[in-house]
């Protein structure tokens, strides 16, 4: 048997469950590693149909093709492209590797094991205690191979958070300049929208709560848009419109009183950003909107997946406990209050906590502006992991 | 096999032709309903100890061992000693029972499975139900009797664990070993 000598690369194995969370997050590390610390990146995804949601330019037929320094790889069993062994392999969201690989890293722990890849699995984020335990611990394995679980965190023990190094920079630039909001709105296509209004823009999953809200939101004095993608949201609010949602498009637009509803195109992840930083209020789902709604320095709603036995709801209250603790209590319970009620669909409880919130807005984006510091504690999630992989 | 979730301490694994006696677990969830599993293993060639971590349905061949059924004697620090059916004794070291050894009380009747290595006692697993009185607790604040309200209590032997607000002091409650929850009320 040849052994093949293992490269500098790092291979990140992503299996995409929902439509853009896990494909968005390894996508943007994936980008980070290449840029900011020139590594040879294989990004294996086994859905470039959902990947070309968040990368228009992919064509989802192909093999192999490189974007920004990226190789993205078709993940199919068994593997078109042939692997081989790097510095780095990364299982995203415990994804089960292809078997070819976990052939290769046995052969490699068997005949050279200093050569054998560092891997690592890496896990959704929480805020909850025990994610600084379980942060960078081995996972024996049968064959005698060593994985270790990476967990992304909001402390200074865990992995971090996805962040990279200009966005901050970039955000504050971007929101210096009120014009740039404007520009934004005309190229997706969105008119009406005027200094004064209030802009929300909406990416959850289907929530009873969106269609009082947009009730709510019909009789205020102030005009609001909510910007909206098609998908699950949009499936809440189908009575609003008279056709079935399936059959709206990007740039379609109802207005009822107050507000105006759009569809919003879909967007690379840069435009992404540039719109949580141009709306006024942000309702967001999973774990890469919920991070990037935390970049934008914006209030936020998190839309956070659900799980069996209402486990979620911890998760939920681990983040909020974190996210208000420097607030003064009434804001701290108000936005608890928000976010858990939203999350249980108790819908009048969420109206009137909207409602409460609505002359405390300075005091929250106040907090929204201070808190990506307190998030990243210093080093975000690509300079942790390299530190690691270095010194492991 | 077993899998990393069905695990419980006192149990043995072999990994990479290594046996280790799990020695604590503690199952957390992670994203999407995924389990995750932190464990302390000994390993028992090296006599060395471990924390490690692994998915929930991550499979591993669980060994058996030569296990005896036998009662608490008395504790000689730092060792716990069992007895056997026969009145042999074993020695099981205290950081063996991991945390098992918080619900083990002078004068406890259940029936433990001392499990043996080469000769050496090296872990002991405890009924998956015990009961044991509790020592203190606070009164109830507002006559819960749903089983949703809890609160600390304290139980013989020092330890604490949370209880349905309904119970109170002098009460004898059934716990899992396997999780360290309360179950219900003994009658």
């Amino acid at each position: 048997m040849v052994l093949e000598k293992r490269s500098a690369h790092w291979d990140i194995f992503c299996a995409v469950v929902d439509n853009y969370g896990d494909i968005g997050v390894t996508w943007r590390l994936a980008k980070q590693l290449a840029a900011e610390y020139q590594i040879e990146v294989n990004l294996w995804v086994d859905d470039l149909f959902s990947f070309q949601h968040i990368l228009p330019d992919l064509d989802p037929n192909l093999s192999l093709q490189r974007y920004v320094g990226v190789n993205i790889y078709q993940w199919k069993q068994p593997l078109e492209a042939k692997y081989r062994p790097g510095h780095v392999v990364i299982e995203a969201f415990a994804c089960e590797l292809p078997n070819e690989v976990k052939q290769s890293l046995n052969e490699q722990h068997q005949l050279a094991p200093s050569q054998v890849p560092i891997w690592l699995n890496l896990e959704y984020l929480s805020a909850e205690s025990w994610v600084d335990g379980c942060h960078a611990l081995p996972s024996l394995q049968s064959t005698g191979l060593k994985k270790h679980f990476y967990f992304p965190g909001f402390t200074q023990k865990s992995g971090g958070l996805i962040c990279e190094s200009s966005l901050i920079e970039q955000r504050e630039s971007w929101q210096a300049n009120p014009q740039n909001r404007f520009k934004l709105f005309d190229s997706l296509g969105l008119k009406g929208i005027e200094t004064g209004h209030q802009v929300i823009s909406l990416f959850s999953y289907e929530n009873s709560v969106l269609l009082s809200l947009c009730q709510y939101l019909q009789q205020n004095s102030r005009p609001t848009h909510i910007l909206v993608p098609k998908g699950r949201s949009l499936t809440s609010l189908q009575s609003l419109f008279p056709a079935p949602v399936e059959e709206l498009a990007a740039g379609d637009r109802i207005q009822q009183g107050s507000l105006t509803i759009h569809i919003l195109p879909m967007t690379d992840q840069q435009a992404y950003d540039q719109l949580l930083w141009s709306c006024d209020f942000n309702i967001v789902r999973g774990e890469d909107s919920f991070l990037r709604a935390q970049w934008a320095a914006k209030p936020f709603i998190w839309h956070i997946y659900p799980q069996d036995e209402d486990y979620h709801l911890v998760k939920l209250a681990a983040f909020l406990e974190r996210y208000t603790e420097k607030l003064p209590p009434m804001l701290k319970v108000l936005i608890d209050a928000l976010n858990t009620n939203f999350n249980q669909e108790l819908t009048s409880e969420t109206i009137r906590n909207w409602h409460e919130l609505q002359d405390l807005t300075p005091l929250l984006l106040q907090h929204a502006q201070n808190w990506p510091n307190d998030a990243l504690n210093g080093s975000d999630l690509a300079e942790r992991l390299v530190h690691f992989v270095k010194n492991g | 096999m077993k899998t990393a979730h069905e695990l419980r301490p006192g149990n043995v694994i072999m990994l990479d032709g290594t046996p280790w006696v799990v020695q604590k677990t503690e199952t957390t969830r992670s994203g999407r309903n995924a389990a995750i599993v932190k464990m302390k293993l000994k390993n028992l060639l090296q006599d060395s100890t471990t924390e490690t971590t692994f998915k929930g349905d991550d499979k591993m061949e669980d060994i058996i061992l030569e296990r005896l059924d036998c009662t608490y004697s008395y504790y000689a620090d730092p060792m716990y000693v069992f007895m056997d059916s026969e009145y042999n004794q074993y020695d099981v070291e205290s950081e063996n029972l991991g945390d098992a050894s918080a619900f083990i009380v002078d004068g406890m009747e259940e029936i433990c499975q001392v499990t043996f290595y080469e000769g050496k006692a090296i872990s002991v697993e405890l009924p998956t139900s015990i009961t044991r009185e509790v020592t203190y607790t606070e009164p109830a604040a507002r006559g819960d009797t749903s089983g949703k309200v809890m609160k600390p209590a304290t139980i013989e032997g020092g330890a604490t664990i949370t209880v349905a607000e309904f119970v109170k002091t002098g009460d004898k409650i059934e716990i899992d070993t396997r999780t360290g929850e309360f179950k219900k009320r003994a009658s």
